[in-house]
């Protein structure tokens, strides 16, 4: 009972970390069709760059800053890289983000070296919030939860309930309506970009402290975000949540599952053959919990591809 | 350029065509260079690099210096057969590479096949690093000789020193990847359970290098109530393991093979303090010689000599050593003559004796079983602590035997 | 320029002869770069029919390629390593097998459009990237299934110029045959589904049907490349299904040119020459491919062979003698723009490396060692170790708004499909209505 309340919050908690880093990437292709696969790298940016600081701001100085680091570079890059090529058309976009991709984590290699960082968290916060059994259970998770949830809430705010928000879910649906009303889209579509790379970027800033900071950190979270955002439904940010969610909890109780086909045929007394077969029946569910997440996207894509909370194609 | 090197390899040919050539050895380098585990790779670079300029600074072979090509294999086997192709093309006879196991295997093949096709131009592949067992095992034939450890040999001597200072408990936890090396370290904790006196309480193999979050597997491992958790687990998956495992308050201890990889002490902290790795060097297990070859890697590379890196310079001492023995013929290599050369070829390392078996051409490597600690005599990375050694192990000491399914061919 | 189908006949048959004088014009290391070089091509070609003629951009193509691939492989072994047929024809086992998955897999795919297309396709490739290495009877776990080539019809296929010219004469073919079937009916009906597949529904045509269709053929070439790789090879890997692979193809594809025949085979040909020949050169070469891949697409957006239609236009109407100042100013302008990037990059690389670091930190007598760059020794702390990059780099500026203003007239140049009339194998596949 203990495993599975601990796999549980694990699983949140992993989820919301998943969450805080597709947020971005759902809004920036809901509002401009584009999927960015340099997202990721946001990401891995903001954990770097939050390393970068800590020497001279702190550990939460440095927090606090880096994601806003991020947002610049991310208008950055949307305003001298993406809008130069959105004209023609969305597979040049995607073929720029993953040519821009690249060259991020290349520089990364490039200045921060091949190995992992010495990124860690402080020893203030280094403590057992309470305890699950005999297992203790991280204060800095609850952190990251937390942190994900106050960012979740006031995404939602913004756009529900501000005049801001108001605009920029008008510019998702009809951009050229709200320009021709005299608002400035381009802008507006910087903005989202920027916060939708600062959110990632304070997601990595938040994460790579308790996790590794490495190089390689936007290749390990690149295809799972992508998972999430296409099963939430692309452009929804409710979406994001309830995906995230259903991803963290379903990658961490897999583990815990050691069944497999074999055993499932062992009720219709099929056991022995399904084992002579070998390959994919012999498989155990807690050897493919990270497979299951891959098969969860190609169910919903084909069932409902506009995800649990998007909207119809 | 590879063009304009061959028309200038092809003029300087014929310029020398008169005088009786002797042919510098090449050795080629085909090692991860780019890409997501160059860390890796990097580090086998700098040390082959250092013992060949060992090499040529006791005068090279046959009075010529020995030629250090390098190629990068991009970290896939496919472009490793391409770079393979055009080593040999540029006359290369030894081919080293040691940071990924699939790729050793690709080129094990490939070299077996290219022998197979071309008698009188063999080429020999010397393995510093890939530690798949199959490698000795069904793969193996004559024109293969392993450098590195493996899992059963370092995993006896893990647990034969964890032992010895009452370390290892009677619950033993088995946290493997799943893939060929995570496999042979399942087998090799469950081989030496009745040597080591525990009982494997349960054995997980997880996803490679896809995991973030270990937390479910620290779940297992508390509601198994393992005393000390073995595992080749490397890189992110090890670190991430500890510390999930840390995190969760566990007291479990750990019994690694690669905690001594650059950036786990840094980036792990005081997580690792109390661990075991069995490793393939330790400084200061390796005494005055240890230090005097550590002083002066680091003189000529710019940092000590870490993890894989002692055992890829050993290596090539034994390449060095073999050559020295074999005379040129009509200028050239005769690399069969070299091969068996090395099948005798010794060398005194800081921490003993290194030897090669003929049966399996597996170096009977001494290991290290060491303890993480505050007072070790040499601090790794930057950081409070080192590498502490607890039992060094020598080479036939630490040796297992060799595997049933290596059927070598042995040339004429 | 090229600008009849004669003119384009004589280039094609000038480019085949001088693919069959290969081997003996080039080194084996150099050879086998070029067997990778046509296999790219054909992927990139397979690729194009699906993306450049029928407008779905797929994400996952690799996924048919590796199928491809390993029924090749499993091919070869069969039969106790005798192999299921001879060695020429093993690449059909790598065909059936990219038709069959291709099929299946675009039976789902194409039931959605765009996007989600895009998603699903990527969804089926790392869904089996994920799966292969657990199943290992078929995909013999990390370290892949390996064979050997047989002899056959009295070659041996030991050496490299064998395999070159069972490679060069599988893709000469199959790039035949992906020309003469832009020819057929079915050819142009595949544009119209690129075009407007709503008229093609009203037309009377299923729709489904034929996106299925064009899926399968596209996966069946793939599977043929993965084949050749195989048989060069000799080993097979999961590997071969990662998204490097499948984004590779869509690179090349855009990097040449989606609406020329041959820009794809082009682009392919020569980002993997780069790649062979940049890789071993310097550590920083992704740096540099990835730079490459972002300007192109920027300054670049209809390709190389796009590119090359333009100027050729822009040449035909302003004239030879006029066109050369531009044209060389341009070229300056892009040689030292790589001229000055490759430097500070080499640079930076050298001074951020460990070794380096650790000899600055060890350094009592100079703060900053000097760095060995391209023969030379650099002091980082000197003012003219960075003023020679700047300066090329304010050249390249300069030199490219001199070229800018030289080739105004540029600008104002029709788009290729005015130019080039008649279809002809190096110009598109297909002008519209």
């Amino acid at each position: 009972m203990d495993t599975f309340v601990v796999s549980l919050l694990n699983g949140a908690v992993y989820g919301l970390l998943l969450f805080m880093v597709s947020a971005g990437l759902t809004l920036i292709f809901g509002m401009m069709g584009v999927l960015n696969f340099a997202h990721a790298s946001f990401y891995m940016l903001g954990a770097y760059f939050a390393y970068a600081l800590e020497g001279t701001l702190g550990f939460w100085g440095a927090l606090v800053a880096s994601p806003f680091l991020v947002m610049g570079f991310g208008v950055a890059v949307e305003r001298y890289f993406l809008r130069r090529v959105h004209h023609h058309g969305h597979a040049h976009e995607l073929l720029l983000t993953f040519g821009l991709a690249f060259i991020c984590a290349e520089l990364i290699k490039l200045f921060f070296g091949n190995y992992p960082v010495n990124y860690r968290i402080p020893q203030a916060i280094d403590f057992a919030a309470f305890t699950v059994g005999s297992v203790g259970y991280p204060a800095y998770r609850v952190f990251m939860g937390g942190v994900a949830l106050a960012m979740f809430g006031l995404m939602y705010l913004l756009l529900a309930r501000t005049r801001v928000g108001i605009v920029v879910r008008s510019a998702i649906y009809k951009p050229r309506m709200v320009e021709a009303l005299g608002h400035n889209v381009p802008v507006v579509f910087m903005g989202v970009f920027g916060v939708g790379a600062g959110l990632a970027g304070l997601a990595g800033a938040v994460a790579g402290a308790f996790y590794t900071t490495n190089p390689n950190m936007a290749l390990e979270l690149g295809a799972m975000v992508f998972v999430v955002v296409v099963v939430g439904g692309l452009g929804s940010l409710e979406g994001a949540m309830l995906a995230s969610l259903l991803i963290g909890v379903v990658t961490s109780l897999a583990v815990s599952i050691d069944l497999s086909l074999a055993d499932l045929l062992a009720h219709v007394g099929a056991r022995d053959w399904a084992e002579a077969v070998g390959g994919l029946f012999t498989l155990k569910v807690s050897s493919l919990a990270a497979t299951l997440p891959f098969a969860l996207m190609l169910l919903v894509l084909l069932v409902r591809p506009g995800g649990l909370l998007g909207e119809k194609p | 350029m590879d063009f304009i090197r061959t028309a200038l390899g092809g003029a300087a040919l014929c310029l020398f065509a008169g005088a009786s050539a002797a042919a510098p050895v090449k050795i080629a380098l085909i090692e991860t260079l780019s890409g997501p585990q160059a860390s890796a790779g990097l580090l086998y670079r700098a040390a082959v690099r250092y013992a060949v300029d060992g090499m040529n600074a006791e005068g090279g072979w046959n009075g010529e210096p020995v030629q250090l090509l390098e190629y990068d294999n991009q970290g896939g086997p496919t472009a490793a057969a391409d770079k393979l192709k055009a080593a040999v093309a540029e006359g290369a006879q030894i081919v080293v590479q040691g940071a990924s196991s699939a790729v050793g295997g690709q080129l094990t093949e490939d070299v077996r096949k290219h022998n197979i096709r071309n008698p009188g131009k063999e080429v020999v592949f010397i393995n510093v690093g890939g530690e798949a067992l199959e490698l000795t095992g069904e793969k193996c034939h004559f024109h293969h000789f392993s450098f590195a450890g493996n899992a059963q040999v370092r995993t006896k001597a893990l647990v034969n020193g964890m032992k010895s200072v009452q370390a290892l408990g009677t619950r033993v936890y088995s946290m493997n990847q799943n893939y060929s090396w995570g496999q042979d370290m399942e087998k090799a904790i469950s081989d030496q359970a009745t040597n080591g006196g525990y009982q494997v309480v349960e054995k997980t193999l997880h996803d490679v290098n896809k995991i973030q979050d270990f937390a479910p597997y620290v779940a297992k491992i508390s509601a198994a109530k393992a005393d000390t958790v073995i595992t080749g687990n490397w890189s992110n998956d090890l670190l991430l393991l500890m510390k999930a495992t840390k995190a969760a308050g566990l007291k479990t201890r750990f019994g690694t093979m690669y905690l001594d990889q650059p950036g786990n002490l840094a980036n792990g902290g005081d997580l690792a303090l109390g661990h075991f790795v069995a490793q393939t060097f330790n400084v200061e297990a390796g005494g005055a010689q240890g230090e005097r070859f550590a002083a002066d890697f680091k003189a000529k590379t710019g940092q000590t000599p870490v993890a894989i890196q002692p055992q890829a310079v050993f290596g090539l001492w034994m390449v060095a050593d073999a050559l020295k023995r074999v005379k040129p013929e009509g200028g050239n290599l005769n690399v069969n003559a070299f091969a068996r050369a090395l099948e005798s070829a010794k060398v005194r390392t800081p921490l003993g004796e290194l030897g090669m078996r003929a049966a399996d051409h597996q170096a009977l490597l001494p290991i290290v079983v060491s303890t993480v600690a505050k007072d070790a005599k040499f601090k790794a990375e930057a950081t409070d602590m080192g590498f502490k050694p607890v039992k060094v192990f020598g080479g036939e000491e630490a040796a297992a035997p060799a595997q049933s399914s290596c059927r070598m061919q042995r040339p004429a | 320029m090229i600008r009849s189908t004669r003119h384009a006949g004589f280039a094609v048959a000038a480019l085949v002869l001088l693919l069959v004088a290969l081997p003996h014009l080039l080194s084996q290391g150099l050879l086998n770069a070029a067997i990778q070089m046509l296999i790219a091509a054909l992927f990139a070609c397979a690729y194009n029919l699906l993306c450049g003629q029928a407008g779905m951009l797929s994400f996952g193509h690799a996924a048919y390629f590796g199928v491809g691939a390993f029924a090749t492989i499993h091919a070869m072994k069969a039969l106790g390593g005798a192999g299921l047929v001879p060695t020429p024809f093993l690449p059909l086992a790598g065909a059936a097998a990219g038709l069959a998955v291709g099929a299946a897999a675009g039976w789902f795919a194409t039931k959605r459009s765009g996007t989600y297309f895009a998603m699903i396709t990527l969804a089926i490739a790392e869904l089996l990237h994920s799966l292969a290495p657990h199943l290992k009877g078929w995909f013999g776990g990390e370290s892949g299934v390996s064979a050997m080539r047989m002899p056959a019809f009295g070659i041996s296929f030991g050496s490299t110029t064998h395999v070159y010219y069972l490679t060069m004469a599988w893709v000469l073919a199959c790039l035949a045959a992906l020309y003469l079937y832009t020819r057929t009916p079915l050819g142009r009906l595949t544009l119209g589904l690129r075009e407007n597949s709503h008229r093609l529904a009203f037309l009377g045509y299923d729709v489904h049907r034929v996106s299925v269709l064009v899926f399968a053929l596209s996966a069946m070439f793939s599977g043929i490349a993965g084949g050749l790789q195989v048989v060069n090879n000799e080993a097979a890997n999961y590997v071969l299904f990662d998204m490097q692979l499948s984004a590779a193809p869509v690179l090349h594809a855009f990097i040449g040119g989606v609406k020329v025949f041959l820009g794809p085979a082009i682009g392919a040909a020569l980002m993997t020459f780069f790649g062979y020949a940049v890789s071993d050169l310097t550590q920083s070469w992704l740096l540099y491919q990835g730079i490459l891949f972002v300007l192109i697409m920027m300054f670049m957006p209809d390709g190389l062979a796009g590119l090359w239609f333009r100027c050729a236009a822009w040449r035909a109407r302003v004239g030879t003698l006029r066109a050369m100042p531009g044209l060389l100013a341009a070229i300056s302008a892009a040689l030292l723009l790589a001229a000055g990037t490759v430097f500070t990059v080499e640079l930076l690389q050298r001074l951020f490396a460990q070794d380096y670091r650790a000899l600055a930190r060890a350094a009592v007598t100079q703060p900053w060692p000097s760095v060995h760059l391209f023969g030379r020794d650099w002091l980082p702390g000197a003012v003219e170790t960075w003023l020679v990059p700047l300066a090329l780099l304010a050249a390249a500026g300069v030199l490219a708004v001199i070229a800018k203003r030289m080739v105004r007239t540029m600008s104002y140049a029709t788009e290729p499909r005015g130019v080039t009339a008649s279809t002809t194998p190096l110009a598109q596949a297909g002008s519209s209505t």
